[in-house]
């Protein structure tokens, strides 16, 4: 089927101006930060700033404590998806090989767990923590970050076993491997992809809270993560736009980095366990 | 532990005791139990993160508590949370204003993301690239997406008032948070851009997955473009719609921090969802007992439309 001239024209264009119209609050982001101030107002608006500002970031990170706030969310991040990595890696093999009749109930568990408001959640978690001590901790985040990624990158990767035929490790074990051996050495590194795309949504879920991270730390400044950071500072500095959008730029920098390396592992990912 | 993962000789005799407890785990007799116990720590977190928290905003929402504690019966149990609540115009208008935002953002995403997902699963050059750019708001942190917003929507010097008016859609800049109909659609506006992402990588999934034989079986008996839509891709993409649809309405109906970043919930209450109103009973008024209950009322509303959502689209999805 070969398309006509016109027909590629259009679709082309139409691509052009659905990612531009997409993409607009990403460019408007970048181009603001690079403002002067004096031209922050300028009307019309400057679509490309005539004199880039590279020094705004140089102020934001003596002004602010932006670096901290994004190594606790780093902090916060890495563990959380590795605690629950463990544990939905655990969970989504044990699904996909052990509990062939109780795991046709977990998809609408996953999906009871999914259901759960956090707004919700956050009443008693807030009681928990208090009498826990873990207030202010980063902690008391990394255990709700970890929780409510569980669920459902055990689904994810419950998908993705499902798609590695059992043979492999019925082969492994008779070359003389254990289950953990065939686990571990076999069937994870095939799954690779599917670990990938499960961090990743791990990764972005948690970097992305500022529910739990308002209720839990806003009163150890010390332990902010970059979301309650940028809030907080965005009510200080109102109209200092330049300086905001810097700030939230740098804090949409790594998920997005992350997510341009490794958003075609995603693809399959997401609707691994959804498909059947 | 190290023992399990050492290579082990093909000679080796194939059963030996791995060791863990001293059960072989390797033999199918044990295989239900190493089953249980590699589901132990997922279920552990679950149950200590969201089961018993849950039980626990159940048991505060039947006592008048305004402070969140851990004891148990420390007080009488009451109703007087819930009749509070449905007595309450508050509440009323919270519900409303749920309902309005979940029909409105739900649908105008699923329909942008499966048109970016036909979109980007055309054949041309540079596919890839686009596929990767289209789908790029959903790696953004709400919060910062609605900061960026916020300047977006400035009413004296935001673009968007700028762009309107020099196309004569408007003839007066719009102050879009402090009027209640523009600050619903600002949120609408957010929301589905934040959104619609998730739901074209999930229906682009869905569409590569469907073999083109159909389609050259389709066009063999000479159906158009749109009988092909019809007869071929939608049906094959209903497991996916339905899918994407019940994860969209649940993720609307219970998101915080846009609205409460873009407007907290109001003006006057315009867009004031049920989420919102909780948050905002426990952590500003510490009226924790009624904020439970309204939490609770949020849950089984939730509960209910998947439950109705799954069993409309259980056919395809599971």
């Amino acid at each position: 089927m070969k398309r006509k001239l016109w027909q590629s024209i259009l679709l082309y264009a139409t691509v052009i101006v659905a990612c531009a119209v997409v993409l607009f609050p990403v460019y408007w982001m970048v181009v603001t930060s690079l403002q002067p101030p004096g031209s922050l107002r300028a009307y019309p608006p400057h679509f490309l700033p005539p004199d880039p500002q590279w020094q705004t970031y140089i102020r934001l990170f003596i002004e602010t404590d932006i670096l901290r706030w994004m190594a606790n969310s780093a902090i916060v991040a890495v563990t959380a998806t590795g605690i629950s990595m463990v544990a939905a890696v655990l969970a989504g093999y044990s699904l996909s090989r052990y509990q062939t009749k109780s795991s046709e109930n977990v998809g609408l568990f996953i999906l009871m767990s999914k259901m759960l408001p956090a707004t919700m959640l956050i009443i008693p978690l807030f009681g928990i923590m208090r009498s826990l001590g873990l207030m202010g901790s980063l902690w008391s985040l990394i255990f709700a970050h970890a929780t409510a990624i569980v669920p459902f990158a055990t689904w994810m990767l419950k998908g993705y076993f499902d798609s590695i035929p059992n043979e492999l490790e019925q082969a492994a074990q008779v070359d003389g491997c254990t289950p953990w051996g065939a686990l571990f050495r076999v069937i994870l590194p095939v799954a690779a992809p599917g670990l990938a795309a499960t961090s990743l949504y791990g990764f972005v879920l948690s970097w992305a809270d500022y529910l739990f991270a308002r209720t839990f730390l806003a009163n150890n400044a010390d332990s902010w993560t970059v979301n309650l950071g940028i809030a907080t500072f965005k009510g200080e500095y109102q109209t200092d736009w330049n300086l905001v959008m810097a700030a939230s730029l740098l804090a949409a920098l790594p998920i997005m980095i992350a997510y341009l390396f490794l958003q075609r592992f995603l693809v399959g990912g997401m609707t691994a366990g959804a498909g059947k | 532990m190290t023992d399990l993962t050492q290579p082990r000789p093909v000679t080796a005799p194939v059963r030996r005791s791995s060791g863990l407890f001293g059960i072989d785990l390797a033999s199918p007799r044990h295989a239900r139990k190493l089953g249980y116990l590699l589901l132990l720590p997922a279920v552990l977190l679950i149950l200590g993160i969201l089961v018993y928290p849950m039980l626990l905003a159940i048991e505060i929402s039947f006592h008048d508590v305004k402070f969140a504690t851990l004891s148990f019966g420390a007080s009488d149990y009451t109703l007087k949370n819930y009749v509070k609540l449905f007595t309450s115009s508050d509440f009323w208008n919270a519900i409303g204003v749920s309902a309005k935002l979940l029909v409105v953002v739900t649908s105008i995403s699923m329909l942008v993301g499966l048109g970016a997902a036909l979109l980007v699963n055309q054949q041309f050059r540079g596919r890839g690239v686009a596929r990767m750019l289209i789908a790029l708001p959903w790696a953004i942190p709400e919060v910062v997406a609605v900061i960026t917003w916020l300047w977006i929507l400035d009413a004296s010097f935001g673009v968007l008032n700028w762009m309107l008016l020099k196309l004569g859609v408007i003839g007066l800049p719009i102050s879009w948070l402090n009027q209640p109909l523009p600050a619903f659609s600002a949120v609408t506006m957010v929301m589905v851009w934040k959104g619609f992402p998730f739901i074209s990588i999930m229906i682009l999934a869905g569409l590569q997955s469907i073999p083109e034989e159909y389609y050259q079986a389709a066009r063999v008996d000479g159906a158009n473009v749109w009988k092909r839509f019809i007869w071929i891709t939608l049906p094959c993409l209903m497991p996916v719609l339905g899918v994407s649809l019940v994860l969209t309405v649940l993720w609307v109906f219970r998101d915080f921090s846009i609205i409460n970043v873009l407007t907290g919930g109001g003006p006057v209450g315009a867009t004031e969802t049920l989420a919102i109103m909780t948050y905002e009973e426990a952590f500003s008024f510490f009226r924790m007992g009624y904020a439970s209950a309204l939490g609770v009322v949020t849950l089984i509303i939730c509960a209910l439309i998947s439950a109705f959502l799954v069993k409309k689209t259980s056919h395809a999805v599971f």
